[in-house]
């Protein structure tokens, strides 16, 4: 069997521009000082269901407010599994992990103080009719929430009907749809033109493998992104008041 | 259900693997021989969306599409090429659909067969139709419809008959986005070969009966899931040390279906294919360097090592400069295997099967394993356990990660994360029970409270 030395043959450029520190260095050093807090906002980076609720417990005890200890510690915890995930330091199961933590850390802290959380906005996700091809939608629908949205997931293969039915009926700040067959994302043009019937001008974004910038340019909701991680920051857009062509402008690579 | 486990290696040394050539070489078709000492293309091919919307518009689509591929490759002059229908769910779920484009489409081969003599045969892969939108229903009505499909086009021109079967999706996908190691090697390991074996020999028993041949199954829905999202070098959805978990353990799985009487070529898709090969000495088919229309791979290369169809995955029927698209990869793999063919003509089949796996050997842990030399070390991992469909997947993992640890002491660079990865992987897998029954039970439980679609009678439980 032959055998070489691959320097010359091919680079691997992720050794090659590797961080120094590890995620739990840095992560370390992000962490708020609050020693209460900051007992909650580790458990969430380590992804500890069990450990998030009783670092909650252990802060109420020390007198925090339940409900600003979502702002104030769990999405603080998950700010920081963001930044290191969009700094390359942590992989997609850790902010997924993590993020499942934070929701159970929610509910609690919900439940403690007996009133609702008030999320950033509320979005609706959804795999087209035919589809269902559906890890990048649960990739997205992860991303929104670790962000601090709340988002009504309306699964795999949904017809153009539902859409509009549960777009009618949580008045969403944005609708995110997946397709991954050239066969299936035609219904994007559907939903568009459903919701301009009902004078609803809520931005569509689309993504998923077959789906390109030409065609979702071609209706006029429609919003085009290649990453995942890049949907949580046109929400965060759309909150401070872009419209479609403003996002366009912002978002649109192609 | 009659089900021959592989026990020892087809092969007795990694040495003797060589692509265009296996132990069991396959006939079929228009006097085409695969794996019998030269290798062909298969082209495959997807319609327009718009050719969708009928019937007779469909037929109409895939006649063009074979009159293309073989126009090419008598103009060019390659003396055999493999045509594989891919079916969109239509030509599932409506057998009729699909018996009639097979036999169109053999039928315009048989017209070239006869003016040329140019080798020939017609592989179709069936949509598994059996992924509801609620949960995996894989023994209800669609299971019906799925093997009555394969009647017909068994019965209407199909020479091959493969699938990529879906068992244990559901539990894949929620297990590879929480690293739940256990949960990979359930859902593929055990909920997957469980599925592969039971709808493999009812496909056997239809291809025997009309004569046509059991061709094989590939871990698409769940290793080249984890592939896809481990995505390239710098992505960070996903381990390449995590996704060569699921690739090892995709090996036991798609083997049960030439346990179940399946015969080759494997499917093209399948990476797994090289450890399947060495395993059982059946054909294969691969697909790498030549199916960027379809998706990057980090491997292009080194799957070609021992491959005796050689793919291109799938490209869009349409027009490019250079003809259409199928005319276009037709030629393109068709060349490809001119070359192979050429170096076994020449004597240098194996400084040339090395030339093409040492130059992916090191560019990521994915392809290191599936080296052929490390291939067979993860064959060896399964048939020691053979019969055992729990302890030969976490044998086949557990060696995955041996292996790259190894390798990681010699030229293959590991990153931070993936060593990390690596030596997690390891410590889960080391700590499993070596009960299959307690193994099965535990995850049961687990996925039966934890996930709502989860449904055990799908794999007879
Ligand atoms: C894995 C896979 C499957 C799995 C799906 C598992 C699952 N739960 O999702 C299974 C096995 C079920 C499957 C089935 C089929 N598949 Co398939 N599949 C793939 C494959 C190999 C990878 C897809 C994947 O998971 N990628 C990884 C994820 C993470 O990527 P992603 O979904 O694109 O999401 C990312 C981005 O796109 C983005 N994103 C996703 N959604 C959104 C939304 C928004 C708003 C934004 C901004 C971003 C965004 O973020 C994600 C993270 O980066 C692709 C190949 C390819 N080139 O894509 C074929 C592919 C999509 N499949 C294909 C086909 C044909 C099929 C079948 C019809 C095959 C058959 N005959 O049975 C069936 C379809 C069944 C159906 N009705 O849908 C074709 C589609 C061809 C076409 N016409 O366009 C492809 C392209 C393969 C090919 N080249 O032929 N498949």
């Amino acid at each position: 069997m032959i055998d070489i030395n691959p320097q010359r043959t091919l680079v691997r450029y992720n050794v090659k521009v590797e961080q120094e520190m590890t995620p739990e260095e840095v992560a370390e050093k992000l962490f708020p000082v609050d020693e209460a807090i900051r007992e909650v906002a580790r458990a969430v980076f380590e992804g500890d269901e069990d450990e998030v609720v009783e670092s909650l417990q252990n802060a109420i005890d020390k007198g925090k407010d339940p409900l600003s200890l979502i702002n104030d510690a769990l999405m603080v915890g998950m700010e920081i599994v963001s930044t290191l995930y969009d700094g390359n330091m942590l992989y997609l199961p850790d902010v997924i992990i993590s993020a499942q933590a934070m929701i159970e850390g929610i509910e609690f802290c919900k439940e403690r103080s007996g009133q609702e959380h008030e999320y950033k906005g509320k979005i609706v996700s959804y795999v087209v009719e035919g589809d269902i091809h559906d890890i990048g939608k649960k990739i997205v629908t992860v991303l929104l929430k670790a962000k601090g949205y709340e988002v009504i997931d309306l699964g795999k293969d949904v017809p153009v009907e539902e859409v509009i039915a549960a777009v009618k009926r949580e008045n969403p700040i944005m609708l995110t749809g997946t397709a991954l067959m050239t066969t299936t994302m035609s219904a994007f043009k559907d939903v568009n033109s459903r919701l301009l019937d009902s004078d609803i001008n809520v931005p569509v974004v689309c993504g998923g493998g077959a789906v390109t910038q030409d065609f979702v340019s071609q209706y006029d909701l429609g919003l085009y992104c290649e990453e995942a991680a890049d949907v949580p920051k046109i929400a965060d857009a759309i909150l401070k008041g872009f419209d479609v062509e403003r996002l366009r402008k912002e978002f649109h690579k192609h | 259900m009659d089900v021959k486990r592989y026990t020892k290696m087809a092969y007795d040394d990694f040495e003797d693997m060589v692509f265009g050539h296996s132990l069991y070489p396959v006939s079929t078709g228009f006097d085409l021989e695969i794996g019998a000492g030269y290798t062909s293309a298969e082209v495959n091919y997807a319609p327009r969306p718009s050719s969708g919307e009928s019937k007779e518009k469909l037929v109409a689509e895939y006649e063009k599409i074979t009159t293309d591929i073989l126009q090419r490759m008598v103009q060019v002059g390659f003396p055999s090429v493999v045509l594989e229908t891919e079916h969109v769910l239509q030509m599932t779920t409506n057998p009729e659909w699909g018996a009639e484009i097979a036999h169109a489409q053999k039928t315009i081969m048989e017209e070239y067969y006869d003016e040329y003599g140019i080798k020939c045969a017609l592989r179709n892969t069936l949509a598994d139709i059996r992924g509801g939108r609620e949960s995996l229903d894989l023994r209800g009505d669609p299971y019906d419809v799925l093997m009555e499909s394969f009647e017909q086009v068994a019965s209407s021109g199909a020479d091959m008959l493969s699938i990529e079967s879906l068992g244990g999706k559901s539990v894949f996908d929620t297990a590879i986005l929480h690293n739940d190691i256990p949960g990979i090697l359930f859902s593929i390991g055990i909920l997957g070969t469980l599925d592969v074996e039971f709808i493999w020999s009812e496909i056997s028993r239809i291809a025997k009966k009309n004569n046509v041949i059991a061709a094989g199954d590939t871990d698409c829905s769940q290793a080249n899931t984890a592939m896809f999202i481990a995505g390239g070098l710098l992505d960070r959805k996903l381990a390449h040390t995590m996704a060569i978990v699921a690739r090892a353990i995709s090996a036991p799985r798609s083997l049960a279906a030439y346990e179940a009487g399946a015969v080759g070529p494997g499917k093209d898709c399948g990476y797994e294919n090289t450890i399947i090969k060495a395993i059982t000495g059946v054909p294969i088919s691969q697909e790498g360097k030549a199916s960027t229309c379809a998706h990057s791979d980090l491997m292009g290369n080194l799957v070609m090592q021992c491959c005796d169809l050689w793919s291109n995955e799938s490209v869009e029927y349409h027009g490019e400069f250079g003809g259409t698209s199928v005319q276009c990869w037709g030629e393109t793999l068709s060349y490809d295997c001119s070359m192979l063919n050429t170096a076994i003509e020449a004597g240098y089949a194996k400084v040339f099967r090395d030339v093409l796996m040492v130059s992916d050997r090191y560019r990521d842990p994915q392809s290191f394993i599936l080296a052929f030399d490390n291939a067979y070390r993860i064959g060896e991992a399964i048939v020691k356990d053979g019969n055992d469909i729990y302890l030969r997947s976490k044998n086949a993992a557990i060696e995955a990660c041996d292996i790259v640890e190894r390798g990681s002491k010699g030229q293959l660079e590991l990153s931070k994360f993936e060593k990390a990865s690596l030596a997690n992987a390891t410590k889960i897998l080391h700590s499993l029970t070596d009960e299959k029954d307690v193994f099965i039970e535990e995850q049961m439980d687990k996925f039966k409270t934890e996930m709502d679609e989860f449904r055990p009678e799908n794999y007879g439980y």
